[in-house]
């Protein structure tokens, strides 16, 4: 058409770059200013609603740039989407007076309302309590705050935990429609319900970090953003006055403590190290120091929970020069007092490498032989590098080599294969090792799903 | 004749099928990808000065049509697929160098269509400021 045409924006000007995450993330808030807007029993529409402006977004600023400031835009988007889905919901379906007053007496508020960061994290926390409600299962608890606390796709987390996205969305489905039946509030837990509401909380993220870190299936890279997702839902958490129990610092202490080791889980062959041999320079520093910042306000008052003692033995391991000069003994009587509140053969399991590593390897094998619920760690190959390991330190190299043969067989992902492999190898040479080589057992190594 | 340096040629190039309905079953981090790519795309050839300006353009629209625009139909059609969803201005060399660019645009892999047209130094503003066009 015209040569010189009228077009005054383009061209000029400064895109601005998104943050890593930001679709993930901006799902996650949308979600939660959404269902304020329209209540629990509407989650599958804010879902909608949330999915249609990200749409709009990808298509718009692909193609135009991204605007200054993303994360107002996608929320006028969206703010606007839904009440068009309300008003037409209203005459589809007649009247539904009270949501429809409710919806609207909020969208008569001014759109600060809902941009301020504080409205923003109200919502997630409110949100974290919905989906962390007793009425939903635990397993299908760490899938809906995926979807819809951290945005993550269906497909995504089929990936992270070797399902298919089939089997999530049905799971998903099922889970929303719990919710939608069973009358749950939007409101922040009060009073005497706080404390088990915000158990319920705890014990979801504590789950959905241990699914991002023990790799034991899935996208690895995906599982850590699971972890880092736990991580930051944690932290949400303990800047919000209903959120921040000594409990919740405890978990979050437990949880930077252990990322902080992350760096130094695989060498540069991607083989698995463990504890003994991890080069303790590739420890993340600044996470230990904001772990035990945590684990300082965790000591507020007089509760003890698994967490703080998980995360005391996280500590212990992070304030260690190396592994010899660690505190065994202090790692030990703190799993003496974790067997007591959580007693689990895996927890039992972790105890006898303290104790083996305080006592000797001699006193660790009895203590293997006498743990309770033994025989459910007859498939898990943890138990059985475990026994070769001490057996080998105890000068029992054929025993050991038996041991370690079993572990390997069992064992499911390919670093711990390999890693297993190389410790058949020195128990078969017989030789005596002196290294004190052991599988690095974290505390939090328990879950497993089959989803 | 013009003394201006180098003939440089002009071109738009017309997204379509760019609709929502190809981005749903892309996850978050996907689709955060594509809008990096994308703009990369686009703020590579700014920065070569082979695009002078790119818009999406809005899917709802108006129709007119018959003497005196007697017809005037409100859109979005059902065939979304053939809807323009926004445009990008090249200066380049020629067909063959525009065609390149389209060719390497990250969108193509999600069913975008990109139709390359030249457009013409004649126009009627043209006409009237340039005496040496009509021959």
């Amino acid at each position: 058409m015209e040569g010189t045409g009228p077009s005054p924006e383009p061209a000029a000007r400064e895109p601005a770059a998104l943050v890593e995450h930001f679709f993930r993330h901006e799902t996650g808030r949308l979600h939660g200013a959404l269902v304020r807007l329209m209540g629990v029993q509407n989650l599958a529409v804010a879902e909608d609603v949330a999915q249609e402006a990200m749409l709009r977004a990808l298509r718009a600023w692909a193609m135009g740039g991204v605007p200054a400031n993303p994360s107002g835009w996608i929320t006028r988007v969206a703010m606007n989407l839904a009440r068009d889905t309300m008003r037409h919901r209203r005459m589809a379906f007649g009247k539904e007076p009270a949501l429809i007053t409710h919806f609207e007496q909020h969208l008569a508020t001014p759109a600060v309302a809902w941009e301020g960061a504080r409205e923003f994290r109200d919502d997630t926390l409110r949100l974290m309590f919905v989906c962390c409600h007793p009425s939903v299962a635990r397993d299908a608890q760490v899938v809906l705050a995926l979807k819809i606390l951290c945005g993550f796709s269906a497909g995504e987390i089929a990936r992270a935990f070797l399902a298919s996205e089939a089997a999530i969305e049905k799971q998903l489905a099922r889970t929303k429609q719990r919710i939608a039946e069973s009358g749950i509030g939007f409101e922040l837990p009060e009073g005497e319900d706080l404390a088990p509401r915000l158990d319920g909380v705890l014990a979801t993220l504590y789950l959905l970090f241990n699914e991002g870190h023990t790799a034991s299936s899935g996208d690895r890279l995906l599982r850590e953003d699971l972890c880092g997702e736990a991580m930051r839902l944690a932290d949400l958490l303990v800047a919000h006055p209903a959120g921040r129990s000594p409990r919740s610092h405890a978990l979050l202490a437990l949880l930077c403590l252990t990322a902080a080791r992350f760096p130094a889980r695989v060498d540069e062959r991607g083989g698995l190290t463990t504890l003994a041999d991890q080069d303790r320079s590739k420890w993340d520093r600044a996470l230990f120091e904001r772990g035990l910042v945590h684990l300082a306000e965790a000591a507020a008052g007089s509760d003890l929970s698994e967490y703080h003692l998980e995360a005391g033995i996280a500590a212990c391991h992070a304030l260690a020069a190396d592994y010899a000069s660690t505190d065994w003994a202090r790692i030990l009587q703190l799993y003496d007092e974790l067997i007591r509140l959580k007693p689990s053969p895996v927890v039992g399991l972790n105890r006898v490498v303290a104790l083996a590593r305080a006592r000797g390897a001699q006193t660790g094998l009895e203590a293997l032989e006498d743990l309770q619920g033994r025989e459910r760690l007859d498939d898990s190959h943890l138990y059985h590098a475990v026994r070769g390991q001490l057996l080998l330190e105890a000068g029992r190299p054929a025993e050991s080599a038996e041991s370690f043969r079993l572990a390997h067989r069992l064992a499911r992902v390919d670093p711990e294969r390999e890693h297993l492999a190389r410790r058949l190898e020195t128990a078969s040479l017989a030789g005596e090792s002196a290294e004190p080589l052991v599988p690095e057992l974290s505390p939090g190594r328990r879950s497993s799903r089959r989803a | 004749m013009d003394t201006s340096p180098s003939p440089k040629s002009q071109y738009l190039l017309f997204f379509r099928n760019s609709g929502p309905e190809n981005y749903q079953g892309l996850s978050p981090e996907q689709r955060q990808r594509l809008v990096e790519r994308w703009n990369a795309w686009f703020e590579g050839l700014v920065a070569q000065g082979k695009a002078s300006e790119g818009q999406p353009l809005e899917t709802e629209t108006r129709v007119v049509s018959g003497p005196g625009g007697r017809r005037i139909v409100d859109g979005p059609f059902p065939e979304a697929k053939e809807a323009i969803g926004g445009y990008v201005r090249l200066e380049v060399a020629g067909l063959d160098e525009a065609t390149e660019i389209a060719r390497r645009h990250p969108g193509l892999e999600h069913g975008l269509v990109i139709e390359i047209r030249e457009l013409t130094p004649h126009c009627h503003l043209g006409v009237r400021t340039r005496p040496a066009a009509g021959a």
